[in-house]
């Protein structure tokens, strides 16, 4: 099976060719460029946008069989409305081409984020919960219509198996996302008085439930998490670090007034409300058992 | 400091409660629940119980193992009734049980109080979290009178307010036993005597009391009355019937526990001087 991989430039991605290789053939695409020195196990493909023409000439010239999107810019990378192009017309488009080019494995790595951190939100969500996350924040409507076109795609394109994965935060000693550089601060910020459970999964074992999505043989939407829950505040201890608490009221007009790629505001209700995703169905269905347990994970952050 | 505070439980009891909670590696259930936080907080809490409140348990005994539904009259402006019953779950119960009681949806937004709550096994009340922890054999403990039932003022202390119907459904959807509690003191720790509705909405609070203490005492008008609480456990309820039948069915049931709630509540009433009784209306 050839697989078409967005994101490759990325760090999880790396992790996810390195042992798709072993079965597969792979193509790397990615909207960034390969740093110096970095090689992916096959051809790497430079797009501007992943709803560039050039992308069209990416799928002609490869005809891969399945498409592995991993490509979903994170709000510390683009701007509101540039996030919005490559993550919503981006994915988009390339699912749009998968149905023309006769693609018949997709899998959309897509966040559990899209559920919303809210007050009133029961312990663990399944997939069938509303996607709240826009309530509060219109600059995270990227996310939830990015899930979004992945699901409708799933439901009017049923001669391709497409599977949805809503991740928990995914962190890892190779990973340079947001939660993995928060947890390498010296002094970990946390809300003053609040201490969300989170949910955290190891990048091993990220990739490990993206393959077996890959090539498993169900269809649908699954959450995907790791071994249990835990505080944020524990969170930063078993991962070697102190937490510095900022007040609330401070913390959103600062954070609002900060340049986005600083924190974005938009994300400081998932460290004062709780989004606590049931990953039963993943684990059931797929038989999926994450390997690392949430202190080895959070342990390993540290490089 | 062990002499001033002696350790409520024994270890048998310690170690019970740490077997029959199962946790991750990090030591929380998926609740938020962390046994230590919740241990050390009912040593330090554990003479409020005794010796503020001389807290009292009659029938604890009727509690039956695995899951169940513990449905109590509610009162007192703050949840102290829910919490001194969680205590007498753990303290009193044979076996010690962590009693999981929901809180308001609006809770979540208190900060620290909020994360104590959730670390001592609080959970939001949503239908969805009570359904998990009942399938999860927990016992848990519902006010289906919410806020009507604790924001009441002085002269309606133990009448009853209008039950939700919810928590009848879900004790028939997962065959959970109902006990009814009759708490008999805490309707008279703070005696409200106005609800300022407009400063409520300005804090976003669901009420906020005037008492004879409150707000002219400062913190000190929190500090509620040293009234002498007792716990009536009724004989648990076995409810039959379709949980999504219709709510005059659903009625016909959820008065038949608040008939038991009342008939406990007299029962303690008769007990009491008679400066405090009062009638059901």
């Amino acid at each position: 099976m050839k697989v078409l991989v967005t994101g490759a430039a990325g760090a999880l991605a790396r992790i996810v060719m390195e042992q798709l290789v072993e079965d597969h053939e792979v193509v790397g695409v990615d909207v960034r460029r390969l740093l110096d020195g970095r090689l992916i196990p096959g051809p790497f493909e430079y797009v501007r946008r992943y709803n560039q023409r050039r992308m069209a000439d990416v799928f002609r010239r490869h005809r891969p069989d399945a498409l592995l999107h991993l490509g979903r810019a994170r709000s510390m990378e683009l701007s509101t409305r540039k996030r919005y192009d490559q993550n919503v017309l981006g994915t988009r488009y390339l699912l749009e081409l998968c149905a023309h080019g006769g693609v018949r494995e997709v899998v959309v790595l897509s966040t559990f984020h899209v559920y919303g951190a809210h007050q009133y939100n029961h312990v663990l969500l399944d997939e069938d919960e509303p996607l709240r996350a826009i309530q509060t924040f219109p600059e995270i409507a990227d996310s939830v219509e990015l899930d979004h076109a992945a699901t409708t795609f799933l439901w009017r394109h049923r001669e391709a198996r497409t599977v949805v994965l809503r991740p928990v935060h995914i962190v890892g000693p190779s990973l340079n996302n947001l939660m993995s550089r928060l947890l390498r601060l010296r002094r970990c910020p946390k809300l003053w008085g609040y201490d969300p459970l989170m949910q955290f999964m190891h990048e091993r074992d990220a990739a490990r439930a993206i393959l077996l999505a890959l090539t498993g043989d169900r269809v649908g939407v699954y959450n995907v998490a790791g071994e249990g829950v835990v505080p944020w505040s524990r969170a930063i201890r078993l991962a070697g670090r102190r937490p510095m608490a900022i007040p609330h009221v401070l913390a959103y007009p600062a954070a609002a007034a900060l340049p986005e790629r600083f924190f974005p505001d938009h994300l400081l209700d998932y460290f004062r409300y709780a989004t606590v995703v049931s990953d039963q169905r993943f684990r059931e269905e797929y038989g999926f058992t994450p390997a690392f347990s949430t202190v080895d994970t959070l342990g390993a952050v540290r490089r | 400091m062990d002499k001033w505070l002696p350790d409520p439980l024994d270890e048998a009891a310690i170690e019970h409660l740490e077997r029959t909670t199962p946790v991750n590696s990090a030591g929380f259930d998926p609740f938020g629940l962390d046994l230590g936080t919740a241990l050390r907080t009912l040593k330090a809490s554990a003479p409020i119980y005794r010796r503020w409140f001389r807290v009292e348990t009659h029938g604890i005994e009727n509690v039956p193992e695995g899951r169940v539904m513990l449905v109590p009259n509610h009162s007192g402006q703050l949840p102290l009734d829910g919490m001194l019953l969680s205590m007498a779950m753990v303290l009193e119960g044979k076996p010690p049980r962590l009693a999981r009681g929901m809180v308001e949806r609006w809770f979540p937004s208190l900060p620290f109080v909020s994360t104590l709550f959730t670390r001592c096994g609080q959970v939001v009340g949503d239908p969805d979290n009570c359904i998990e922890l009942l399938r999860r054999d927990q016992a848990i403990l519902v006010f289906p009178e919410g806020i009507r039932g604790s924001g009441k003022l002085w002269w309606d202390r133990y009448t009853l307010q209008r039950f939700g119907t919810g928590f009848v459904r879900i004790a028939l959807e997962t065959g959970s036993p109902i006990v009814p509690v009759g708490i008999v003191g805490a309707e008279e720790t703070y005696p409200a005597v106005y609800n300022l509705k407009p400063l409520a909405k300005l804090l976003g609070t669901p009420y906020v009391p005037i008492t004879p203490f409150f707000p002219w005492l400062g913190l000190l008008g929190v500090v509620p009355l040293p009234v002498k609480i007792d716990l009536w456990f009724g004989e648990p309820l076995v409810l039959e019937g379709d949980p999504n039948g219709l709510d005059r069915d659903i009625q016909a049931q959820v008065e038949r526990v608040k008939d038991e709630i009342r008939s406990l509540l007299d029962q303690g009433l008769a007990q009491r001087p008679r400066l405090t009784r009062r009638g059901d209306r």
